[in-house]
C-alpha cells in the first residue's frame, strides 16, 4: 500500500471520452466538424462556426508552438505537491490558427522555454488510469523518430 | 421606453478583515446600512435589489427593504460591476426608483490548505475542468500566470515594471486608514516575494479577506436632494469575448477589456483625455495594465514604461488605484474601485484626493469577460 496521492479523477463524458480513450492509445485528438472542417477545443456538442452537431474526435499531428507558459511553485493538490516546480503552458496546435490547448511542457529547462518554440506531444501516465498529453521541444524529438 | 439618468448616492463596507467570522448576511447588512447612512436614505426608500454572493431577496428582506419592485441574483461575471451595471439599469428603465448592488465575498481557503487536499476544489474533474486539472492547474493565480507571461512577451512590461506598479499602490494604501496592507513596500522587496505562478508573484495578488460592499443608485432627479454630491453614471459597457476557459484564449494580452473600452468609449462624449482618475481591477496586477491600454489612457504596450514614468501615482497624470487597490485594500472584488471613484468624484478623499476630479473610470475583470463604469460629478 501506499499513501501517495491520487491524480484529479477524470470522469470522460460522451463528448470527452473520445480524448481520454485517444490519451491512453498515444494520440492526441481533438474535436473536428465534420461538416465544416473546423477544430473545437474544448470540446461542445455543437460547432461554433456552422452550428452542426456531427463533431468528431480526429487525431492531429501533435506540432505545436509555445504560446505561454508559467512555472508553478504552489501545488493546489496533493498529487501535484511532490512535482513542483512544473510548466503549465498554452499552446497553439498546427493544425488551425488560434487552436489553443492547455498542457504541461516537460523536459525541457526553464531556461530554454521560449515563446514561439515548436513543441511536439508526447504521453505521461500519471496512474494506471490516467495519460495526459504533455509537449517536449520538437528539437528534442526529431533526431529520434 | 424613456431611459432615466442614473446617480451614485450611497456607498458602504461591511468591517472587513481577514477571517471575520462573520457571515454573508453580517458583511451585507453592516454594508447596506453603512450606504444608507451615507445617502442619508432609510430601508423603505429601497426598491430594488442584486448582488454577486448572498441573495438579493434575502439581504432586502432581512433589512426591512421591503417589498422590491426589482431583483436580480447575478452569477460568475466581471465582478461587482455586473450588479452595479444591472442596478443602474433597472433605475435607468424605471424598474427600480432606488436600488442597491452588493458584492459579498468569503475569504477562501489558503493554498496550503488546498494542497493538504483538506480543502478540494472540485471532487472529480467536470466536462471542463478535466481539461485543466489533470495538468496540474487548479487555481486563477496560473491563468495569472500564464497571462502575464504572454503580456510580458507582447508588450514593453519587465518585472520591474510590476515592482514599481505594487510600490505604488501601497504608498496610495498608506494613505487610506481602511486598507489592510499599509507598510510601504519598496520595489526590491516585491521582486523578493516568493513566485506562485511565475512570472506571477504573491504580491500581485489581491489580499484575500472577508468583505461586504454596497452601492446605491436612483435617478438623478432624486440624487440632487440626497445627502452626498451627486456622482453620475455616464456610460457603461459589460462585455464577453470567450467562454470562462482562460487558459485556451488565442489572445491573453488583448482581452474583453479591449472589447469593452471599445463599448464604453462609444456611448459617451468623454474621451479619454477627459479621464482625472482611473479605478482599474488588480485582483492580480497584469489586469491593471490590460486596463490602462484598452481603455487609451496610455500607448498599446507602453502600460508598464507609464507606470515607471510616475504618471498613475497620486499627483501624477492620471492617479490610478487610489484606495490603495485590492492588493491592499483586500479583496472587495471590485466594488472598491466604484466606490473609492465616487469619493473621489464628491472630494471626500482626504490626503489621497485628485485635486478637482470631474471624471473618473472604473473597471473590473479581464479575459473571458471584463466590465466598466464611466462617472462625472456634474
Amino acid at each position: 500500500m501506499t499513501d501517495h496521492p491520487s491524480p484529479p479523477a477524470v470522469v470522460p463524458s460522451p463528448l470527452t471520452a473520445f480524448f481520454w480513450e485517444g490519451a491512453a492509445a498515444g494520440e492526441l485528438r481533438i474535436q473536428r466538424c465534420q461538416a465544416c472542417g473546423t477544430f473545437i477545443h474544448l470540446p461542445r456538442p455543437v460547432c461554433r462556426r456552422c452550428h452542426s452537431f456531427d463533431l468528431r474526435g480526429e487525431v492531429v499531428s501533435g506540432r505545436a508552438t509555445l504560446y505561454a507558459h508559467t512555472v508553478t511553485m504552489k501545488a493546489f493538490h496533493p498529487f501535484f505537491v511532490s512535482r513542483l516546480p512544473y510548466v503549465v503552458a498554452t499552446v497553439e496546435l498546427a493544425e488551425q490558427a488560434g487552436l489553443m490547448l492547455m498542457t504541461n511542457v516537460v523536459d525541457v529547462a526553464e531556461a530554454d522555454l521560449h515563446t514561439g518554440m515548436d513543441l511536439v506531444v508526447t504521453f505521461e501516465a500519471l496512474s494506471p488510469e490516467l495519460t495526459i498529453p504533455v509537449f517536449t521541444a520538437a528539437s528534442s524529438i526529431g533526431a529520434s523518430r | 421606453m424613456k431611459s432615466r439618468r442614473v446617480a451614485i448616492v450611497g456607498v458602504g463596507y461591511s468591517r472587513v478583515g481577514r477571517h471575520t467570522g462573520l457571515s454573508e448576511r453580517h458583511h451585507a447588512a453592516q454594508a447596506a446600512i453603512a450606504a444608507l447612512d451615507d445617502a442619508g436614505l432609510t430601508a423603505a426608500d429601497i426598491d430594488g435589489s442584486t448582488t454577486w454572493g448572498g441573495d438579493a431577496i434575502d439581504f432586502a428582506y432581512m433589512l426591512g427593504m421591503n417589498p422590491l419592485r426589482w431583483h436580480l441574483n447575478v452569477g460568475v461575471s466581471p465582478a461587482f460591476v455586473t450588479p452595479a451595471i444591472h442596478a443602474a439599469m433597472a433605475v435607468a428603465t424605471g424598474q427600480s426608483d432606488t436600488c442597491i448592488a452588493f458584492r459579498i465575498m468569503m475569504q477562501q481557503p489558503s493554498s496550503a490548505t488546498l494542497a493538504s487536499g483538506e480543502a478540494m476544489l472540485g471532487a472529480t474533474s467536470s466536462e471542463d475542468t478535466q481539461f485543466l486539472y489533470p495538468f496540474g492547474n487548479f487555481s486563477p493565480t496560473q491563468w495569472a500566470g500564464l497571462m502575464m507571461n504572454r503580456y510580458l512577451y507582447d508588450s514593453d512590461a519587465t518585472e520591474e515594471h510590476f515592482a514599481e506598479f505594487a510600490s505604488i499602490q501601497r504608498e496610495h494604501a498608506t494613505r487610506n486608514e481602511n486598507a489592510l496592507q499599509r507598510t510601504p513596500l519598496s520595489a526590491a522587496e516585491y521582486l523578493a516575494a516568493p513566485y506562485i505562478s511565475k512570472p506571477l508573484r504573491l504580491l500581485d495578488c489581491d489580499y484575500p479577506c472577508d468583505s461586504g460592499s454596497a452601492v446605491i443608485f436612483t435617478t438623478e432627479e432624486r440624487a440632487r436632494d440626497l445627502r452626498q454630491p451627486a456622482v453620475l453614471v455616464d456610460a457603461m459597457a459589460l462585455s464577453a469575448v470567450h467562454d470562462m476557459n482562460f487558459e485556451v484564449m488565442a489572445d491573453m494580452s488583448h482581452t474583453a477589456p479591449v472589447h469593452c473600452a471599445e463599448q464604453l468609449w462609444s456611448r459617451t462624449d468623454l474621451r479619454p483625455s477627459d479621464v482625472d482618475t482611473a479605478q482599474l481591477y488588480d485582483g492580480f496586477s497584469v489586469i491593471t495594465f490590460q486596463w490602462l491600454e484598452a481603455l487609451g489612457l496610455c500607448e498599446p504596450g507602453a502600460a508598464g514604461p507609464f507606470i515607471a514614468e510616475g504618471h498613475t501615482r497620486l499627483g501624477g497624470s492620471l492617479p490610478v488605484n487610489t484606495d490603495g487597490g485590492a492588493c491592499n485594500v483586500g479583496r472587495r472584488h471590485g466594488a472598491n474601485f466604484c466606490i473609492e471613484a465616487t469619493r473621489q468624484l464628491r472630494g471626500q478623499c482626504g490626503d489621497r484626493q485628485v485635486p478637482g476630479a470631474e471624471v473618473a473610470v472604473w473597471a473590473n475583470a479581464v479575459g473571458p469577460f471584463a466590465g466598466a463604469m464611466l462617472l462625472t460629478s456634474t
